[in-house]
């Protein structure tokens, strides 16, 4: 038997453990989808399809915390895999819209994605795609009708996602680069979630600067902005 | 738009609901044809019956081969087609998957849980991106860097989108070409404008194509620091620190990427290679326990991993050794074991391990079991039909001398030193062990004379090529290299004007002589091929 320190034992539980937990999510998400088929989308009842907004938007957050609380962890032990690549700006951010669809066409939230064609940027995509995942999920959650994803490139890549919801409360956007204290009971998934977007921005760094992330309230759309900025 | 309808898809996953789930999506989608099997296994021998256009797998399946080593293999062996989208699917990218996959990658990742949405469009990009850039791969493939080159420029033009790929793929084109200043010039570029684990790491292999080791392992010391956890660089660094004589140094750098992921053959027994050249025999067991552990799942597993680590645990009983002494005999034993079941055909392997048994019962003074051994090793040795390799006949040669069998020892080293002459690294470590003075000098002659006829050779004078061929030959008969030569040379002078039958006739005896190439040899291909343009020669004679 090879020799296991307790940290070894605990990634390995912890690893495994998610691995299954997203194999339970796959199918209730995948059975959800089945049942739905059975029935016409557009005929349910408002109750109805806020029900189904719950579940979609629920077994998100919790595999998204997963996703959070893993990396966190290897973050701690030097274990996160950090592999930043080329990536297609427009590619990748349609894909973070496709993750949302049923839900954003349940509630009939329009999404918007401005972001030249052509546009590359260097991220390590999985790290970058459960930030955003995180965020946009939120952004679906607390808009009222409208999201937009916004993509500009100048010596950084400028992500944003604004929406026309009522925007972060006033707290949580003072906390600005000091995001652990904001993990709170209530504060939930978005206080995780802005604690771990700030340290995968910190991650992409390049030649002494390091990436950063902004929220905002007022935004394009009126609503809560978010930004994370990729040197 | 991509005809779904008409794309043979296999779905590889061990959870039947998933791959069940899967495959409604699939069909939404309007793929009408998709096999599933569950295992890694199975799915090779899938691909052995059917020609797939799209193969969906998950990384975890099981305790057999995992989707990684499918992937190699299915490469490896040729089961695919260039232009068959292969698609992973992970339940988390970990650093351990993507830094195994160095050399075969999957066309993408693509994370559980996902929708069908982001099912068709993860298929409809990589697809598409096949699609633009197939023509360029195409010309790679066939190796004709010039053409790859001027394509990824014309691809480049039509396609903004593919731009920075068609740059990345024209470095791969003039470094294929051996244009390495060109090459440099384009990777320094890209990483001026921005240092990625590709970048640092196409401008150092440059450095040590080049010949700048110390440069190299600059840049290789800069993506460790820069990137801890893009593998690939401790490897490189690892290889660099020991050409530059540091094997220490090399054995430290490997093991910070063993620490990460050890589930990497090659990198366990390079591992495992260098703690034996530092005499750290712990190590040694230890990289060459996992190799053979993580070689039970794979195609590539040899013999080699079985042999060593029975040497590093006959190192270890030598020494005061911390582990239990009779745990590694019986580790010992039980590997001879498996190495006389799982090569049983293979006498080269057979005879090794004889010889490695021997060795072994006479460490731990079972002066019975090891004549016993030897007397088998004589007995096979009559048998061999193939060539044993460099190292391997080093190896053998060794230990026969340190158990007093000097004759037989002499006779392995007198044909391995016939064949690899022209290895420096070899012929240093051969003159040191055998007492045949006689055959080194020899060996050093036709050395001589085959560099000379390559060189006249290269220069177009092929009558005097041919020339000093047969010198070498005459001293060498066996060595494949000299014959392989020689026949080219007899093909090409035929060929470039003067009609002379003869020569067809005399490069077909050469190659006939040649019987004890192994298939899996690196110079059969070059042997079959001569001997297909030989026969073809022939053939329009008549």
């Amino acid at each position: 038997m090879m020799h296991n320190s307790g940290e070894d034992i605990f990634n390995m539980v912890l690893a495994s453990t998610v691995h299954d937990m997203k194999n339970s999510l796959s199918m209730l998400g995948e059975s959800l989808n089945f049942i739905l088929k059975q029935v016409d989308i557009k005929s349910l009842d408002r109750q109805t399809k806020n029900y189904y907004g719950v579940v979609q938007y629920e077994s998100s957050r919790v595999n998204n915390s997963l996703m959070q609380l893993l990396a966190l962890y290897k973050l701690e032990n030097e274990q996160l895999p950090f592999n930043p690549n080329y990536f297609n700006l427009r590619d990748f951010l349609e894909e973070q819209k496709l993750k949302h669809l049923p839900l954003l066409e349940a509630k009939n939230i329009e999404c918007d994605i401005q972001v030249d064609e052509d546009l590359e940027g260097i991220f390590d995509d999985s790290l970058i795609a459960t930030v955003l995942e995180n965020i946009l999920g939120n952004a679906v959650r607390y808009t009222r009708s409208k999201i937009l994803i916004q993509c500009t490139q100048d010596k950084f890549t400028n992500i944003s996602i604004s929406d026309d919801g009522p925007g972060y409360p006033e707290e949580m956007i003072e906390l600005a680069g000091n995001y652990i204290r904001g993990i709170n009971q209530s504060t939930g998934s978005t206080g995780l979630g802005l604690f771990f977007a700030q340290k995968i921005a910190e991650i992409h760094s390049h030649k002494d600067i390091s990436g950063s992330i902004l929220l905002s309230n007022g935004g394009e759309l009126g609503g809560g902005r978010f930004e994370i900025v990729i040197p | 738009m991509i005809k779904y309808a008409e794309k043979k898809t296999l779905i590889i996953e061990d959870f039947a609901e998933f791959a069940r789930a899967v495959g409604t999506m699939l069909r939404d989608m309007g793929i009408n044809y998709a096999d599933t099997v569950t295992s890694g296994e199975a799915a090779i021998q899938a691909c052995r019956e059917k020609k797939y256009d799209i193969i969906l797998s998950d990384y975890n399946l099981g305790p057999q081969k995992d989707g990684q080593q499918v992937l190699e293999e299915l490469v490896a062996f040729n089961l695919i087609k260039p232009d068959c989208t292969f698609i992973m699917i992970t339940a988390e990218k970990t650093a351990a998957m993507v830094m195994a996959a160095l050399e075969f990658q999957p066309d993408s990742y693509l994370t559980k849980p996902f929708n069908s949405q982001l099912l068709k469009s993860r298929l409809d990009k990589a697809i598409t991106k096949k699609q633009i850039l197939s023509p360029i791969n195409r010309a790679m493939l066939k190796k004709d860097w010039q053409k790859a080159f001027s394509l990824c420029d014309e691809i480049a033009s039509q396609h903004k989108k593919y731009q920075n790929a068609c740059t990345r793929l024209k470095f791969d084109c003039l470094k294929n070409a051996n244009k390495l200043k060109q090459a440099l010039k384009i990777v320094e570029q890209i990483a001026n404008d921005r240092a990625t684990p590709w970048s640092i790491k196409g401008m150092a292999s440059i450095h040590y194509e080049m010949g700048n080791l110390k440069k190299a392992e600059h840049l290789f010391n800069q993506m460790t620091q820069e990137f801890p956890m893009a593998l690939e660089g401790y490897d490189w660094l690892a290889k660099i620190q020991h050409r530059l004589d540091k094997p220490a140094e090399a054995q430290k750098t490997l093991q910070k990427a063993v620490e990460k992921s050890p589930k990497l053959l090659k990198r366990q027994k390079y591992l495992g290679q260098l703690a034996e050249q530092n005499n750290d025999f712990e190590t040694m067991t230890k990289a060459y326990r996992q190799a053979v552990k993580f070689g039970q799942n794979s195609a590539f597993s040899k013999a080699d991993e079985y042999v060593k680590l029975t040497k590093s645990l006959g190192s270890q009983l030598k020494g005061n050794c911390n582990e239990e002494r009779s745990k590694l005999i019986g580790e010992a034993e039980d590997l001879f074991q498996q190495i006389e079941r799982k090569f049983k055909d293979d006498s080269c392997v057979q005879f090794r391990g004889a010889v490695a048994h021997a060795d072994f019962s006479s460490i731990i003074k079972d002066k019975k079991a090891t004549d016993k051994y030897l007397q088998n090793a004589n007995q096979i040795f009559d048998k061999i039909e193939e060539h044993i390799g460099a190292s391997e006949s080093l190896e053998i040669a060794e230990s026969l001398k340190a158990l007093g069998l000097n004759q037989l020892a002499e006779c392995v080293l007198e044909e391995a030193v016939e064949q690899y002459f022209d290895d420096p690294d070899f012929i240093k470590h051969a003159s040191k062990l055998t007492n045949n003075k006689h055959l080194i000098k020899n060996a050093s002659k036709a050395n001589k004379l085959n560099n000379e006829a390559v060189k006249s050779f290269k220069l177009g004078d092929l009558s005097r090529a041919i020339n000093a061929f047969e010198k070498a030959s005459e001293i060498a008969p066996n060595n494949v290299n000299i014959c392989l030569n020689l026949s080219q040379a007899l093909l090409k002078l035929f060929q470039s004007g003067d009609k002379n039958a003869d020569y067809l006739f005399r490069s077909e005896e050469i190659l006939s002589d040649i019987t004890r190439l192994s298939v899996s040899d690196p110079r059969y291909l070059r042997f079959s091929e001569l001997n297909r343009l030989n026969q073809l020669m022939l053939q329009k004679l008549e």
